[in-house]
């Protein structure tokens, strides 16, 4: 159900940004994941998450306060969808924008009442050529609400 | 050669979860949350008394598993959830099940059940992938 007070958040756009993913963080991510190294000057697929998440205008912290919801509570990433458009390389400037899709309220019985964030980020290069994008629901535990 | 429906691709295994390579990825995710860096955090959250790998390293090590089992396929789309967390030590293990095959004119594409699991503890992360493969010529 939504939650009430904030059914004007869906479709609220975030502030837009960019990123580049370094050949040094590239290889470091690599290595702490244990990945084959890229032979193509490919960057690890994961990177769609990595990219949108710290290209886009705001922060996870900023996003959860959109909601009412303070990060120190301890939002947690509930779910992720990618879709992948052309390869991650590094060294490109990726545009990132963003809006919020969803903030719907939830009872469990053992987990209470929370909220779920869902927004979507999308990542494309330069001319405008989408290269991908990852819609992510956040679990935002209201203990008060409980 | 591609894999056809039914086959099993994995597993892809980290025999022990490494709290240092937390730290480094703390720092590319640009993610401060002290529960992957310090055992005494999650202490005082009630969560264990081991550090907590981030979820986007579970999904990683999926992807890893996907392109490194299925040579010359790239992932075209991936859903996953979360459902548990992994801990500094755990071992876990990635798999997948490919579900179909399409064959189309720009190549192959496959459909796969995927799956992260921890081992003494179940499943942390469960989802679905299509993976395509350009010409997909065996």
């Amino acid at each position: 159900m939504p939650v009430p007070g904030f059914e004007h958040l869906p479709g609220t756009v975030l502030s837009e940004g960019t990123f580049t993913i370094t050949p040094q963080e590239a290889s470091d991510l690599e290595r702490a994941l244990e990945a084959s190294p890229s032979m193509d000057g490919g960057a690890h697929p994961i990177w769609a998450y990595i990219a949108t998440q710290r290209g886009i205008g705001v922060s996870v912290a900023e996003l959860c306060a959109l909601a009412d919801f303070d990060v120190r509570d301890g939002p947690m990433l509930g779910s992720v969808e990618i879709e992948y458009d052309q390869p991650l390389q590094a060294g490109v400037p990726y545009r990132v924008t963003g809006e919020v899709v969803d903030l719907e309220r939830k009872v469990g019985r053992r987990a209470g009442t929370f909220d779920l964030l869902t927004y979507r980020l999308a990542m494309s290069a330069p001319g405008d050529v989408a290269v991908a994008s990852c819609t992510n629901t956040f679990v935002l535990p209201r203990r008060e609400a409980s | 050669m591609t894999p056809v429906a039914g086959a099993i691709l994995g597993p892809w295994t980290i025999e022990s979860v490494s709290a240092e390579h937390m730290r480094t990825l703390a720092t590319i995710l640009d993610d401060p949350n002290p529960i992957h860096l310090d055992p005494a955090a999650v202490r005082e959250m009630g969560l264990g008394d081991r550090v907590i790998n981030q979820g986007p390293a579970n999904l990683a090590y999926v992807m890893s598993m996907l392109t490194e089992c299925v040579p010359g396929a790239s992932i075209a789309r991936l859903q996953a959830r979360f459902n548990a967390n992994v801990f500094g030590g755990d071992r876990v293990d990635a798999g997948a099940e490919v579900l179909a095959v399409h064959e189309s004119e720009s190549g192959r594409s496959l459909d796969c059940a995927i799956w992260l699991d921890v081992a003494g503890r179940g499943r942390a992360l469960e989802g679905a992938a299509t993976l395509r493969i350009a010409g997909g010529q065996d």
